[in-house]
């Protein structure tokens, strides 16, 4: 395999890995030095070519190619049978609805929650239950680490250059999780998508506030109500260029999911019973509408582990959710960026 | 034994080279004024009154405003046509946040190698990241006219701060929109 990318040779792996820090490729933690080795084994498991192309960034004149894309996982600490995952990760973060410019160059410093469904969460270990938002988990870290690396090496989202947050925010590092289909009958979030069962998706969510929601109420309602009356504090206005595509994830945890799955509510019912109440005008500084277009921008998640009655709430950018199937070499059927 | 890694990076952010300003007129009397405005806080009204007072004093013929659908994405492409096809220099900004600032001044390259001189309108603290955006097109010393402290970056300003505000910069913009550097 011919890689376009120059080696740069250092006599020991403590000077490459210091090197990696004064050249400014590192998210300020240490990386896994990418050979040639290491970066051919993870493009061989993501059945790519090294000029494959995921996507670009034309306000940056970026073009992100699968071997930029495959030393960034190396360096995360990637195992190569993640790198399916990241590369759907990448091609969603660079559609342009996902606004890549915009998210990552913001004061606001917000963060890209990769939201994992299907059969791939089980086959690579992502997390979906208890401590899924991390750290602790290989799967969640290194995948979530691996696209803010391309983001920054690849994109220029460098912190005093194109990425210009005045805060920043540790969610930045890493933040990958997966959706808890198996905790109940509820319909996965791909599926409500229109994927199959079987497809295994990854959904970038831009992540303006995260929100946690704890409530101790045993009534379904209540615990609705203070899923919405959290939301509508934060309020979500209206963006002409994301239209009707923005959405609010909310990430129902065990409890919360336990005592809405005995009172007999689905994600649908969920989604019914949310949108007019964030809907409903403004009433005040902490009362603030959500332009949500239908009940479907409610994106309802199912994680984290038993405990604490706490649901939390991802409030996107200037962005809207955007989705890939995660596509393995061995998957004949599939096409690279497919839709339902 | 040594180690060879590979580089991550897309190379450096200052590798383009080459790139060439538009033509400078030599007054702005008869040219029509071009605002391409990202709607960033009460930016607009600086915008506007900005054009009304280069109106009076320099002969300014006609404006054309373009609000960006957000603020850090270009114009929709038949907004871009029918900004280019009409404007004969023009201003941008507000570089106020972030992403906003750094697609302002894309903003203004792209009109410049369109041919429309151009100017984007960034406050101080948003310089390094805009000059980022210039180095990245090859273009590091493109001119800038700067709005500073005590000014809000963000544009929430009064409707007299705007109008002001307008007033202090239009002497850095008339001379930005005659002089390539």
């Amino acid at each position: 395999m011919t890689l376009a990318t120059p080696n740069h040779v250092f006599e020991t792996a403590d000077e490459a890995l210091e090197a990696c820090f004064e050249l400014g490729w590192t998210d300020g933690l240490p990386v896994v030095p990418a050979t040639v080795e290491a970066v051919a084994a993870m493009l061989a498991a993501g059945g790519l070519n090294p000029d494959d192309v995921l996507g670009t960034v034309p306000t940056r004149n970026v073009t992100v190619t699968a071997e930029k894309a495959a030393i960034n996982a190396v360096m995360a600490g990637c195992l190569p049978e993640y790198f399916p995952v990241v590369v759907a990760a990448v091609r969603a973060h660079l559609q342009v609805k996902a606004n890549s410019h915009s998210t990552t160059a913001t004061l606001a410093g917000a963060a890209h929650a990769v939201i994992v469904n299907g059969p791939v969460r089980q086959l690579i270990g992502v997390e979906c239950g208890q401590a899924c938002f991390g750290p602790g988990f290989r799967a969640n870290a290194t995948i979530g680490r691996a696209l803010r690396l391309v983001i920054r090496n690849v994109c220029r989202a460098v912190p005093g250059e194109l990425d210009r947050a005045s805060f920043s925010w540790p969610l930045r590092y890493s933040f990958c999780f997966g959706e808890n289909e198996e905790a109940s009958e509820w319909t996965p979030l791909h599926v409500q998508l229109g994927y199959q069962q079987n497809d295994s998706v990854v959904t970038i969510q831009s992540v303006m506030r995260f929100i946690a929601v704890t409530d101790f109420e045993p009534e379904a309602e209540k615990i609705l109500d203070a899923i919405w009356e959290q939301a509508r504090h934060a309020g979500l206005q209206r963006d002409e260029w994301a239209g009707d595509g923005r959405s609010l994830v909310v990430v129902i945890g065990t409890e919360h999911h336990l005592r809405l799955l005995d009172q007999g509510w689905t994600k649908e019912r969920i989604q019914q019973y949310l949108w007019p109440k964030m809907t409903a005008d403004t009433g005040g500084k902490y009362d603030n509408k959500l332009h949500l277009a239908d009940p479907a921008n409610i994106m309802i998640v199912a994680a984290g582990g038993p405990g604490i009655a706490q649901s939390w709430l991802l409030v996107p950018h200037l962005a809207i959710p955007t989705h890939e199937r995660v596509v393995f070499p061995d998957d004949e059927a599939s096409a690279a960026g497919t839709t339902p | 034994m040594t180690v060879a890694i590979l580089d991550p990076t897309n190379g450096s952010i200052d590798s383009a080279s080459g790139f060439v300003t538009a033509p400078r007129p030599a007054h702005l009397e008869g040219q029509t004024f071009g605002i391409m405005a990202n709607g960033l806080g009460d930016s607009e009204i600086m915008f506007d009154a900005l054009y009304a007072r280069l109106a009076g004093t320099d002969g300014l013929a006609d404006v054309i405003k373009v609000v960006k659908p957000s603020v850090a994405v270009p114009p929709f492409p038949e907004d871009w046509d029918r900004f280019v096809a009409t404007a004969t220099v023009a201003v941008t900004g507000l570089g106020g946040c972030g992403s906003c600032s750094t697609r302002s001044m894309r903003d203004a390259l792209d009109l410049e190698a369109a041919g429309i001189p151009a100017v984007c309108i960034v406050h101080t603290a948003l310089v390094p990241a805009v000059r980022a955006m210039a180095r990245l097109v090859g273009c590091p010393d493109y001119p800038i006219v700067t709005i500073d402290y005590p000014h809000n970056p963000t544009g929430v300003w009064t409707k007299e701060e705007a109008v002001a505000l307008a007033a202090e910069i239009a002497p850095a913009v008339r001379r930005r929109l005659l002089q390539a550097s």
